[in-house]
């Protein structure tokens, strides 16, 4: 791991499942990254707004937001800066939605439920190889 | 359904916390306080204590109107610590007047519980995304200067603070936006933007405001515009009610 890289990076959790969040977010700051959540759609649109971050990591089933429509927060990302690099979870997608996850720009596309070592590694080497 | 909502988070009781940016007077060598910008931050220890973060998620929520009237009522709440000889400036989105046809009513309400006059009350008007209804913001324009407060328009220069706003507003202050401030002394098209708009203040009967002051040297470039009342760090950050009584005392 680059030490050096890994202080700098910020990185946005979006889920609302507070305790998938905090899990997340304890794992994540454990490994010397810095972390914000929001728990809705408008919530990270608007830290997005706000803030630059290296990496979002994003349930697709927000609240009120089902299915493709979820992947709007990929726009948002690329939108306001086209080098942050996405991962999408979902517990219910679809090979539609994976393909179209892609389409639209996410990097990696994981179906839940997903070990945080597991996220953390994927996480890890998306921020390494930008 | 969430687990977390955060809109009630911010419009629970405690959830807004209100603080005050003095607008300074400056005459000569001596600056006093001329009013008192009511600010507010989220709850603590969220993403919503930023301030950006906050309106920003609010307009993307369209609420708005619920949160312009719980910032001001919690502002007001704290009028009793305040010195009551200036001017209290709220902040209040165009969407607001325009969609929400009790919103002066209840400004004049709030005010009168806490025996704020009208006339006290500087309505700052915001806006970041049309549309709104002309004709009901017009309505609740008309209803503020009836009712004797004064008008300012937010932000000039940036975003939707444009010529349209100003026509409609006929504004008692145009605050001019900090990014045309910071630096204006070293930079001849900031300095452009200055000139432009204390011109166009002039035509419309209404003076500037400089937001976003920090420099000694872009405060005489201001000066140099007869722009008397400026705002920003080099005077005071935005105080906690507490505090501004002896801020003023001092001033």
């Amino acid at each position: 791991m680059k030490l050096a890289s890994v202080q700098s990076d910020r990185i946005l959790i979006v889920d609302d499942e507070e305790l998938i969040v905090m899990a997340m977010r304890k794992y994540l700051e454990g490994l010397g990254y810095a972390v914000d959540a929001a728990h809705e759609l408008e919530e990270a649109q608007a830290l997005l707004a706000n803030y630059s971050y290296d990496l979002v990591i994003a349930d697709l089933r927000l609240t009120g937001i089902g299915g493709v429509e979820g992947l709007q927060i990929v726009a948002d990302v690329h939108q306001r800066c086209p080098r942050t690099r996405v991962i999408l979870l979902s517990a219910f997608g679809t090979p539609e939605i994976e393909r179209e996850s892609f389409n639209r720009g996410a990097d990696v596309f994981l179906q839940k439920p997903r070990a945080m070592m597991e996220i953390a590694t994927v996480a890890r080497t998306l921020l390494e190889h930008r | 359904m969430s687990e977390h909502s955060a809109l009630n988070t911010i419009l629970r009781p405690g959830g807004i916390t209100p603080l005050f940016q003095p607008i300074m007077r400056v005459a000569g060598a001596s600056a006093s306080v001329h009013a008192l910008e009511c600010l507010s931050r989220g709850p603590a220890g969220t993403n919503f204590a930023a301030a950006g973060v906050l309106f920003d998620y609010v307009r993307l929520k369209r609420e708005e109107s619920l949160v312009d009237r719980a910032c001001i009522s919690a502002a007001f709440a704290q009028s009793s610590l305040l010195p009551t000889d200036v001017q209290l400036c709220v902040n209040v989105h165009a969407s607001t007047l325009g969609r929400d046809v009790g919103f002066v009513p209840f400004l004049q309400t709030v005010a009168a519980r806490h025996a704020i006059a009208m006339k006290r009350i500087t309505v700052e008007v915001v806006e970041h995304a049309p549309p709104w209804d002309g004709r009901s913001f017009l309505e609740a324009i008309a209803q503020l200067r009836a009712a004797g407060a004064k008008l300012a328009v937010d932000d000039v220069g940036l975003g939707q603070s444009n010529f349209k706003m100003l026509i409609d507003v006929s504004p008692d202050y145009l605050k001019l936006d900090r990014y045309f401030v910071l630096s204006c002394s070293a930079d001849p098209k900031r300095r452009a933007v200055v000139s432009a708009v204390t011109q166009l203040a002039r035509e419309f009967g209404a003076e500037v405001v400089a937001e976003g002051v920090e420099e000694p040297d872009d405060v005489e470039c201001l000066r140099g515009f007869d722009i008397t009342l400026l705002q920003g760090f080099l005077y005071a950050k935005p105080l906690p009610a507490e505090g501004v009584a002896s801020f003023c005392a001092a001033a």
